[in-house]
């Protein structure tokens, strides 16, 4: 089974709040100096992935977008954790992209890698949170594609997933090769690296692809039809008033005030 | 004349036999001991004989428990002053009625020896008592059978010597006679007997004597009574870590992180579990084990014990693998491993000298490091701490959220201070602990003293890591920390968090970082001892003192803390039974803050049962873990105790002065 899991590295989303910060000429999170982690569903992806090799062998491929230099600790902790090859993109835009654009990038990284029996990837990232990439892929790989997969199971050759849903879930049977978005539950938890593997996997090569080399890949011209006009920082504003009069006036103005504000 | 060459050359034979079952039996336990890995630095001379005299010799921590102190010690220096009636006794096979030179016909010494035949006979007599009618849980875990076996051959011993004794005066009337007031007591019950019945009794109890001493020589080697021939030696051979620092790993080239087999072991751990009398002090005292867990520090040692004898002779015999229940997950659940918080009571209690923490750490580096099998709650710690450098989870807090409004320097911001404030995780990211910090602050200022912090360049000290046995980790944090200290030439730290000030004092050094570290307890002490801080105003509540571990029992300050609160005026306190040496772990250490404490009571819970105990309105803590555990535990078992840092209570004390 060739497996190849995408990766997107994000801000850590336990970042005091202090030191959050959005750039108002990138319209983008502020990352210099913030710790970046992975984001949080694509290690569950990357656990998939790697319990499913441990299951039924196979090949597990760690990929990655980012700049040059920023992409080397998801990488290696992926390496760690027991990913056999490793692929990064290096992206000068940074991180601006959006997924309609990102998915493009993917597509073309994963073309490259070459075979592939499924693509796995994070149901959502913990920044921008738009849930697109997977299903694009799948489209532009010409691939299946389920979304929400918690669990996945090698069955005499047919491949199982299990798909959350609002009440319970869906079994369903996937024909390959096959794009799953996953997301998290309690079998599929990040393990934690051996010290061993953490220590090979600072030896192991990663493969530094620039992104012009990519084909198709190209930004310019084809609009991607989306667009970030403006992103600021939610405002909480809390406000507190005294009801005037006795206790029993208080009680008609506080449930006059509840109805009109349909809370009754 | 012929009689005595034959009884002298059967008597010789015996020893020889006896002696060489014993030496065969010695030799194969030291070649076990041998099968643990070296070297291991010992600690100075002076030390290690000044421990003999004390533990050994005054029996120092064996008394602390008084009837079996007291009968223990009586056995011991029994054996010491009577080793020359079992010289006696050889030397008569060769020479009738021959006794040692000098001293050996002395009536004042022939007093000794029945003094101390009979204080053996009391300590048997206390034995007793504490097996058949006390029964302390303690003992409950040892192999009954060698207790009473010992027992039995030790009051053979004695009463075959004191009938020697008694039918020889009767005999010979030797001048020593004049001395041994108890002998001549059973000479009188020979009185009236026939001369040659006399004889007869002499010579049985002669035979029997040394016979039941030739047969006790060859059984020492076995089970706990190994340690009157291993102990000496491992109070004399003591490591010289401070207690507090565990062992440094070469992780890069160790070809195994931690022990997973019982030949993994140093050979000072090895030594440590033959020496190991079975006395269950440690697990008496260990707070997981009395709280209903399954860990059980006298066990580690025993089974350790059983699996070394079972594959120890296979494995020196070159068989390089030996079929036999796995170490870690069988001798010793996962849960038995991960229940210890490190909190150092059955060390301090052992009197063999025994390291617990260390044998059961080296299982841990091996479950953490080579399997990375670690409880879940535990790996997020792990895991934050990898990410961002501290391990709460979730915390969602500046570093320096705690000084917003508190006027202190910033190194990274350019500012000079001759003292580093070392914050702490435990105190920066979680906010019952931003009020002790102030307070420091305040404290340390009205004493003019020049403080900075690092604010978002500190980073955990590694020691929740290291005490999870994640050694790689540790030193990944501790030398991103030591490279932060010299870049900003830190030379003097003071600390909240005695977790920080045991690794930073003592952990750190192993790593090249050297810097002169205090505890903020002891720099409060200092500055009012010289005038420099005045407490004022009336505190008036009653406080008792909770010991933190890794300040009391691993860096031995049960002072400084004590010193502060005394100076605060009005303050009354109490302390509770269990505390200085004895105190009980709040719960937190080893890194079990991330534990969820499910099994049995909870130790923070008991802790505070210990509290309300004394009445005291307040709990003084003096580590913000501590803190954290028993603000908690407090409210959990609705106790009216308020936990309050030491320092929080003496800037109360000031600010009341300041109003
Ligand atoms: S260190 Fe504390 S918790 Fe661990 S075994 Fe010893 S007494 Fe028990
Ligand atoms: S380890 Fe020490 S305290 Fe524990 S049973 Fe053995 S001798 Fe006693």
């Amino acid at each position: 089974m060739e497996i190849i899991v995408c990766l997107k590295q994000v801000v850590d989303p336990e970042l005091p709040a202090r030191d959050f910060a959005i750039d108002p000429a990138t319209r983008r999170q502020v990352r210099e100096g913030r710790p970046l982690v992975i984001s949080t569903y694509d290690e569950n992806a990357l656990e998939v992935a790697l319990q499913l090799k441990d299951r039924v062998g196979g090949k597990v491929t760690a990929l990655t977008l980012g700049p040059q230099g920023v992409a080397g600790d998801a990488i290696r902790l992926a390496l760690a954790m027991g990913a056999d090859e490793a692929v990064a993109v290096d992206d000068p835009h940074g991180v601006g992209l959006l997924g309609v654009e990102k998915a493009r990038v993917l597509t073309a990284a994963i073309r490259r890698i070459g075979r592939f029996d499924l693509v796995l990837c994070g149901c959502e990232s913990a920044d921008w949170v738009e849930r697109v990439v997977g299903p694009l892929l799948a489209e532009a790989l010409a691939a299946a594609c389920v979304t929400f997969v918690s669990r996945i199971e090698l069955r005499n050759g047919a491949l199982l997933v299990r798909r959350m849903a609002d009440e319970g879930f869906h079994q369903l049977e996937v024909r390959l090769p096959a794009v799953l978005s996953v997301t998290s539950d309690e079998t599929n938890r990040p393990r934690l690296p051996k010290v061993k593997d953490i220590m090979t996997a600072r030896r192991k090569p990663v493969q530094v692809w620039p992104m012009a080399d990519l084909s198709g890949t190209s930004l310019d011209g084809d609009a991607p039809g989306v667009e970030v006009r403006d992103v600021a920082l939610p405002e909480r504003t809390a406000r507190c008033e005294f009801l005037p009069g006795d206790a029993a006036a208080q009680v008609a103005a506080l449930t006059q005030r509840l109805r009109d504000l349909k809370l009754l | 004349m012929e009689i005595t060459l034959l009884r002298g050359a059967a008597v010789l034979l015996l020893l020889a036999v006896a002696a060489g079952i014993a030496v065969r039996k010695l030799l194969l336990i030291y070649r076990l001991i041998r099968l643990g890995s070296g070297p291991v630095p010992l600690a100075p001379l002076g030390v290690r004989l000044r421990d003999l005299v004390v533990q050994v010799l005054a029996h120092s921590k064996v008394l602390r428990r008084p009837a079996s102190g007291i009968l223990h010690f009586f056995i011991f220096w029994g054996f010491l002053v009577l080793l020359s009636t079992i010289v006696q006794a050889f030397g008569e096979a060769f020479v009738p009625g021959w006794t040692l030179p000098v001293i050996g016909a002395a009536p004042w010494f022939a007093f000794l020896q029945d003094v101390f035949i009979v204080l053996v006979l009391v300590g048997i007599g206390i034995a007793l008592w504490l097996r058949l009618a006390v029964r302390p849980k303690r003992l409950a875990g040892q192999d009954p059978v060698g207790a009473y076996m010992i027992l039995g051959l030790i009051t053979g011993i004695m009463v075959t010597l004191l009938l020697s004794r008694g039918t020889a005066i009767v005999l010979d009337a030797p001048r020593w006679a004049a001395g041994a007031e108890v002998s001549r007591v059973v000479a009188g019950w020979f009185a009236g007997a026939a001369r040659g019945t006399v004889g007869v009794v002499a010579a049985v109890s002669w035979w029997a004597h040394l016979l039941i001493i030739l047969y006790f020589l060859t059984w020492i080697p076995e089970g706990k009574h190994l340690h009157l021939i291993t102990l000496v030696p491992n109070i004399l051979l003591r490591k010289a870590r401070p207690r507090g620092a565990l062992a440094l790993l070469d992780v890069e080239h160790a070809d195994r992180l931690g022990a997973s087999r019982v030949e993994h072991f140093t050979w000072k751990d090895n030594l440590d579990v033959f020496a190991c009398m079975e006395c269950g002090r440690c697990t008496e005292v260990c707070p997981a084990n009395s709280t209903g867990k399954e860990l059980d520090p006298r066990r580690l040692h025993t089974d350790l014990r059983k699996q070394l004898t079972k594959v120890g002779p296979a494995l020196l015999a070159g068989a390089g693998d030996v079929p036999r229940p796995a170490l870690v997950g069988e001798v010793f659940s996962e849960a038995f491993l991960w229940q210890c918080l490190t909190c150092g009571a059955c060390v301090e209690e052992c009197p063999a000298t025994n390291e617990h923490i260390d044998k059961i750490v080296e299982m841990r580096r091996h479950l953490a490091m080579e399997e990375a099998r670690v409880p879940e709650t535990m790996a997020d710690a792990l895991r934050s701490l990898e990410a961002r450098g501290h391990p709460f989870r979730g915390a969602g807090l500046a570093r320096d959220a705690w000084a917003d409004g508190v006027a202190v320097k910033r190194l990274p911001a350019g500012e000079r201070a001759e003292w580093l404030l070392w914050v702490g995780c435990a105190a920066a990211l979680n906010e019952r602990n931003h009020a002790p910090l102030q307070a420091l602050v305040r404290l340390l200022q009205a004493a003019r003293l020049d403080v900075g912090i690092l604010g978002d360049e500190e980073a955990c000290t590694g020691d929740p890591a290291r005490r999870m046995g994640n050694e790689y980790l540790f030193q990944t944090l501790a030398r991103q920390n030591i490279e932060t200290l010299t870049a900003y030439g830190v030379t003097k730290i003071v600390t909240l968090c005695p977790h920080c000030y045991n690794t930073l004092r003592h952990e750190y050094p192993q790593l090249g970082g050297r810097y002169e570290v205090w505890h903020h307890t002891q720099l409060l002490a200092r500055l009012i001892d010289e005038g420099r801080i005045r407490p004022g105003g009336a505190a008036a509540s009653t406080i008792t003192f909770h010991d933190p571990c890794y300040l009391g029992r691993h860096n031995g300050e049960y002072d400084a803390p004590r010193r502060v609160l005394g100076a605060i005026p009005g303050a009354k306190t109490v302390e509770m039974a269990q505390c200085r040496e004895r105190s009980f772990c709040c719960g937190a250490g080893g890194g079990l803050y991330w534990l969820e404490d499910r099994v049995g009571q909870r130790v923070s819970h008991v802790r505070t049962s210990h509290v309300a105990a004394t009445g005291a309105q307040v709990v003084a803590t003096a580590c913000p873990f501590c803190m954290l555990m028993l603000e908690d535990a407090a409210a959990a078992t609705e106790s009216t105790a308020r936990p309050l840092d030491v320092a929080e209570l003496l800037d109360r004390s000031l600010a009341e002065e300041r109003h």
